[in-house]
């Protein structure tokens, strides 16, 4: 909420000092639409509490619980995952549906539940790369710090920063081929108008891509560090 | 790829060992930096290789002390660790593969260590192992029944399980291993950290419980209890080695055994007074006990007859306890510690 207030004056702060309607061929009105519904966004796609919990595990030897069971670990957690960001979705998502009605900025409320399958469809994605990270756990202490430097990393990505219809043509088109402007900017910009159903359509196939390519290095990385692990805390 | 075990035998393993490689880093700061480029590591053999047969419905009693390779054993038949050496097989399997099938057959129950989910009731819990292990719930729930009656727990079935006492929790934790049918127990240390009360209740539910159903159980515990009503196999482990492989009553006829000596004295003792060349009796002190073994018992009983006024003498047949850890502390002594350095 703090950061979408913050956002919401800079933007305002940028237009007065432009002295013009428009910047890169949206007025006001749209790029607070974009910070509010990108900050609910980015607050679903973003993952800490999961990927930390399965690095404890790993860590403290608790994944001995689930290696003994018929269970798949990553399995596990993807629907634990899931069924949070669910729940949390559809309350949270109140707040931004009321201030966009309410000030009456510009959104497209037929393209939501679209964006919201692209979103959750990305989740898949978000889960894969937590658990890649998660591995390391088995070779190295205290990874968390990587979480931190993934999360940032995609905090400047994913267009939470700023719309990468900012960005220069040739860092715009690098970025559109990554799986992380899923995160933020391809999802809010469907939905405030910026992008229309192709660019959804891309961040359909580049999240997919991203899932194979990170599902095979999670899978490589599990098979690697299952080998290595000694059964801490048994 | 899985192996024929003949009918009859559950786990086989052939050479299986396991050494863990740790880094060996000398104390301070600079030490810390140095092991950036100069890391010095050590490998401890904790499991030497090792050639076992277990047959299907055995008990067997695994002691040894702390750091003798009894967890590594069974991390390795359970499949959460891969071994440095060697092969096994559990019911045609190979453990660490951890195929869906092989794990539905076993169960881990770790002495002190949560398997539950911690802020679920147990209900809950059972709920949930009876959709990981795919079992029929209605059945499912009639087999929680059973154990929970002979367990005595099923009034905190729908307690959180943060809520309960230690030895409630244990008792879920048990119905919660035996609620898919194993066919392969492995039981760490389960009545470590347990009252007297809990401790008895629960060992004699486990002879009950293998008495009717008939798994296959590996029983690691420092309480020789546990292991004298339960196991009808006895393996010794120190140092990574298996050092006796037989029955209790085998063994027991097999170590020297010792008797206790104990008395008092109606006066402090007013000098040093040997027994026997290993025993002297310290002076000062009125209240005496030492062990002696079976041939001995005769002229160290026949001395401490002529102190005068000596009453309360007591002959005692020492534990069995007593009887493992001084077989095993002489078979450490003979060992080698199974360490190496390297760079």
């Amino acid at each position: 909420m703090v950061t979408s207030l913050i956002e919401v004056a800079v933007w305002t702060g940028i237009f007065r000092g432009l002295q013009a309607t428009t910047l890169g061929g949206f007025g006001l009105d749209n790029y607070l639409a974009y910070a509010i519904w990108g900050s609910f966004v980015a607050r679903i796609s973003v993952t800490w509490n999961y990927e930390s919990r399965m690095i404890e595990e790993i860590e403290s030897g608790s994944i001995n619980v689930l290696l003994s069971r018929p269970t798949s670990f990553y399995e596990y957690y993807l629907f634990q995952f899931f069924g949070y960001k669910v729940v949390t979705t559809f309350i949270s998502l109140l707040v931004p549906l009321t201030a966009a009605l309410w000030f009456d900025l510009p959104i497209f409320l037929d393209r939501l539940p679209l964006a919201l399958l692209l979103i959750f469809y990305y989740l898949i994605l978000v889960h894969t790369l937590s658990f890649c990270i998660a591995t390391i756990a088995f070779h190295l202490n205290r990874v968390h710090s990587f979480t931190v430097a993934k999360n940032l990393s995609l905090w400047l990505l994913s267009g939470e920063l700023i719309p990468l219809d900012l960005l220069p043509d040739f860092w715009r088109g690098i970025l559109l081929n990554l799986p992380f402007a899923n995160a933020v900017y391809i999802p809010v910009g469907y939905i405030t108008g910026r992008g229309d159903i192709a660019l959804l359509q891309q961040g359909f196939l580049t999240t997919t891509i991203g899932i194979i390519f990170f599902g095979l290095l999670a899978r490589l990385s599990w098979q690697s560090g299952i080998r290595v692990y000694t059964g801490t805390g048994a | 790829m899985t192996k024929r075990l003949e009918p009859h035998i559950a786990i086989e393993t052939q050479d299986l060992g396991r050494s863990f490689k740790t880094y060996s880093k000398s104390e301070g700061i600079l030490a810390s930096l140095r092991g950036f480029w100069d890391r010095k590591y050590e490998e401890r053999v904790a499991l030497a290789p090792t050639n076992l047969r277990i047959e299907s419905g055995q008990i067997i009693g695994l002691v040894g002390a702390n750091g003798a390779g009894k967890t590594t054993f069974l991390k390795l038949l359970s499949g959460l660790i891969h071994p440095s050496s060697g092969t096994a097989q559990v019911l045609g399997y190979s453990p660490w593969e951890r195929k869906p099938e092989f794990l539905s057959q076993i169960a881990l129950l770790l002495g002190q260590k949560n398997q539950l989910w911690w802020d679920l009731s147990p209900m809950d819990s059972f709920a949930l192992l009876t959709e990981i292990y795919d079992k029929d719930a209605a059945l499912s729930r009639k087999r929680l029944a059973m154990l929970a009656e002979i367990l005595a727990c099923g009034h905190v079935l729908k307690t959180q399980l943060r809520r309960l006492s230690l030895g409630e929790r244990m008792k879920m934790e048990i119905i919660g291993a035996l609620l898919h049918e194993p066919k392969i127990l492995f039981l760490d240390e389960p009545t470590i950290g347990l009252d007297i009360v809990a401790q008895t209740s629960i060992r004699n539910f486990l002879v009950e419980y293998v008495k009717l159903q008939g798994p296959t159980v590996i029983l690691t515990s420092h309480y020789m209890d546990d292991i004298a009503m339960l196991a009808d196999r006895l393996l010794l482990i120190s140092k990574g080695q298996f050092v006796y492989d037989g029955t209790v009553d085998s063994f027991v006829a097999k170590t020297e055994q010792k008797q206790k000596i104990s008395f008092s004295l109606a006066a402090p003792l007013d000098q040093d007074f040997q027994i026997n060349p290993q025993i002297f009796l310290k002076a000062g002190e009125q209240e005496f006990s030492f062990s002696v073994l079976g041939h001995e018992l005769p002229p160290a009983l026949a001395k401490v007859a002529a102190f005068p006024q000596v009453h309360n003498i007591r002959i005692e047949e020492v534990d069995f306890e007593d009887v493992i850890h001084s077989f095993l502390e002489k078979e450490s002594r003979v060992l080698s510690p199974g360490h190496s350095e390297s760079p």
